[in-house]
């Protein structure tokens, strides 16, 4: 089977002269499914089985059941929001399906222009593709609104490769976050596509009651059409917003009147599953857990960073129970966790270890201050909902520092050492 | 006490001079490719802001406005006055950086003087004036903003350190790729714009 597959491919390589282009394409997918043999001929070098690609894959491999209640989020939020199909099982069909026919375009989209432009760029450089989108390929549909307009993805995904990747250089090289910059771009260039309480439920014309509900032709007449033989549920065209809801987020119920706020619309057990509104992939923490798991299990993601981060975070939230001047300041530290997006990028975003501090010690430092700074945005800062994202940018721009004078006081320590010895051996 | 905290924050971090304002942009960009000489030059900034906004502030006070000293409007000489005290602060700064550390003195070159009309140290007095800073304020300021400026500086230099070895394309190398990292490090700033440190204190 293998062997087949390795013949399959040998034997539809393009030539590299010919067609060069097409030649980076296939190399690019060809390094996907095989580590490359080859080796070098001059000099020892020591390779290892888990190549960069490897690693890249395992990421995305941690991030699985994300995208998985991702997809089924999306349905439920949608559905609860029409006041159908309550239960966690009923309308399985109807759910799984929205959220997949929301998702997929927005997973498409983000691949078709980020890897477009690494193989152009790849191509240019007449170097074999760089794998470093595969990771941020995978975060991005994870980090946004199900609702959002696809054109505005694509120019976010653009700018995040071009300015916050191949202008640094390639892959490895980039200072910010690539996944975080496309969002931060949508963020601060059309805030109404990513903030405020209307665009984290998928397609509702406005979120209040009455508003009516837009389906696509896949919905009603291809699935609609298949649903119905089989004797299923079937996507009602008529359907429109219940009564009483209001979509808000429980970060911004909090915002408005602390934890009792946000208790009296979702249930603890909602929180931390994750079937409240968000981004697609942020919602459940438990499972963003598992994928925390496999990567530090495998060595990938530090742990040293998430867990410095959750203590940054714990200490800033205590600090502000203190203070206690708003309500929000005054919700219990472990509830800030249940809200929001703190998992997940504590897992997946600032442990990407190109853009945070490389040494030990400056990675306690850079996890500690994500932390601290992030929960002062998102209590403290009235303009933005939540503060990882931001969080993470900021602190990526002080990486380099903090490893900067880590290693120089380490510099000094053995100096100081060596010249103690010195001394010491002389007397 | 208070007061004099939420200005220094706000100066330092949520409106940062260099990344918020773009002001001083010129020695920020120059001076920035070693941490150590932009580490000196925060620091010299630091200072001449410091030093110099408490003074302008006691010179706008008392000698350019209505109920000062001359008992008239001058408010006309402000721009000469106050650059001439910067003037003079970063003559101050230049002999002791001269005397006590030469490598600095011949690092920074030209920088040094220049922050004579570093625009963020004018630019300073003038927020002062205009926002009517009280004087405990304009210390707070001036400390404030130098050290939101030294971050900027440090943070960059160390950056641009990290990217001497990647492979940045041609035309973007050096000053180029400066100008697109304060972008990007501008939208990081972005993070913390907005905030009001004294929207809390008052409850």
């Amino acid at each position: 089977m293998k062997n087949a597959l390795i013949n399959f491919f040998k034997k539809i390589e393009p030539d590299k002269k010919k067609a060069p282009f097409l030649h980076t394409a296939y190399d690019a997918f060809f390094t996907f499914a095989f580590t490359p043999n080859a080796t070098t001929v001059n000099g020892v070098h020591i390779r290892d089985g888990m190549d960069l690609k490897r690693t890249m894959v395992m990421v995305v491999l941690a991030m699985q059941l994300c995208y998985l209640l991702g997809t089924y989020n999306i349905g439920h939020q949608h559905f609860l929001a029409l006041g159908e199909h309550g239960g966690l099982l009923q309308g399985f069909h109807l759910k799984l399906f929205y959220g997949l026919i929301q998702l997929l375009p927005i997973f498409v989209v983000t691949h078709v222009v980020g890897l477009g432009i690494e193989f152009y760029y790849a191509y240019r450089k007449g170097h074999s593709v760089e794998e470093g989108f595969l990771v941020s390929g995978a975060l991005i549909p994870l980090i946004m609104p199900p609702d959002i307009p696809l054109w505005i993805l694509a120019l976010s995904v653009a700018f995040a490769v071009i300015i916050g990747k191949e202008a640094f250089g390639g892959t490895g090289m980039n200072i910010l976050n690539i996944a975080l910059l496309a969002r931060v771009f949508v963020f601060f260039a059309y805030p109404t596509e990513i903030s405020g309480d209307e665009v984290w439920v998928s397609g509702l014309s406005k979120a209040e009651a009455g508003a009516a509900v837009t389906y696509g032709w896949a919905h009603l007449s291809f699935l609609n059409g298949i649903f119905e033989s089989l004797g299923w549920a079937t996507y009602n065209a008529a359907a429109v917003v219940a009564d009483g809801y209001t979509g808000a987020t429980p970060l911004s119920l909090a915002y408005q009147g602390g934890w009792e706020n946000v208790t009296r619309v979702y249930s603890e057990g909602q929180m931390l599953w994750g079937l409240i509104p968000g981004s697609i992939g942020e919602t459940s923490k438990p499972l963003i857990l598992v994928g925390a798991l496999i990567l530090v299990g495998t060595g990938i993601a530090s742990w040293r960073i998430m867990l410095s981060m959750f203590l940054g975070a714990v200490t800033m939230s205590l600090l502000l129970n203190a203070w206690g001047a708003t309500p929000f300041m005054e919700v219990p530290w472990y509830y800030q966790f249940y809200m929001g997006s703190f998992f997940f990028a504590m897992a997946f975003m600032a442990t990407d270890p190109v853009t945070a501090s490389s040494t030990n010690v400056g990675k306690w430092i850079y996890g500690f201050l994500i932390g601290f700074v992030g929960m002062i945005i998102r209590v403290l800062n009235p303009a933005y909902p939540e503060g990882w994202m931001l969080a993470i940018l900021f602190l990526n721009v002080f990486a380099p520092l903090i490893d900067n004078y880590v290693v120089e006081a380490n510099m000094k320590r053995r100096a100081k050492r060596a010249k103690m010895l010195a001394a010491n051996q002389s007397a | 006490m208070g007061e004099f905290f939420n200005v220094f924050i706000k100066a330092a971090f949520v409106e940062n001079l260099v990344l918020a304002y773009f002001l001083g942009m010129c020695s920020y960009l120059a001076v920035s490719k070693s941490v150590k000489t932009a580490f000196g030059l925060g620091l010299a900034v630091i200072f001449v802001l410091g030093i110099t906004m408490p003074i302008n502030w006691l010179i706008n006070e008392h000698l350019l406005s209505e109920g000062g000293i001359f008992g008239m409007d001058l408010t006309f000489l402000r721009f000469i006055l106050f650059i001439a005290v910067i003037a003079s602060m970063v003559q101050l700064v230049e002999m002791v950086v001269e005397k006590y550390s030469p490598s600095l003195y011949a690092a920074l070159g030209i920088f040094l003087p220049l922050i004579t009309v570093n625009c963020a140290i004018l630019g300073g007095s003038l927020f002062m004036v205009s926002r009517e800073y009280t004087l405990s304020n304009s210390i707070a300021f001036g400390l404030g903003g130098g050290f939101g400026w030294f971050l900027a500086i440090i943070a960059i230099a160390a950056i641009r350190e990290k990217m001497k070895y990647s492979n940045v394309p041609g035309p973007l190398r050096g000053l180029g790729m400066a100008f697109i990292l304060t972008g990007l490090m501008g939208i990081a700033f972005m993070s913390l714009l907005g905030i009001d440190p004294a929207a809390f204190a008052s409850n």
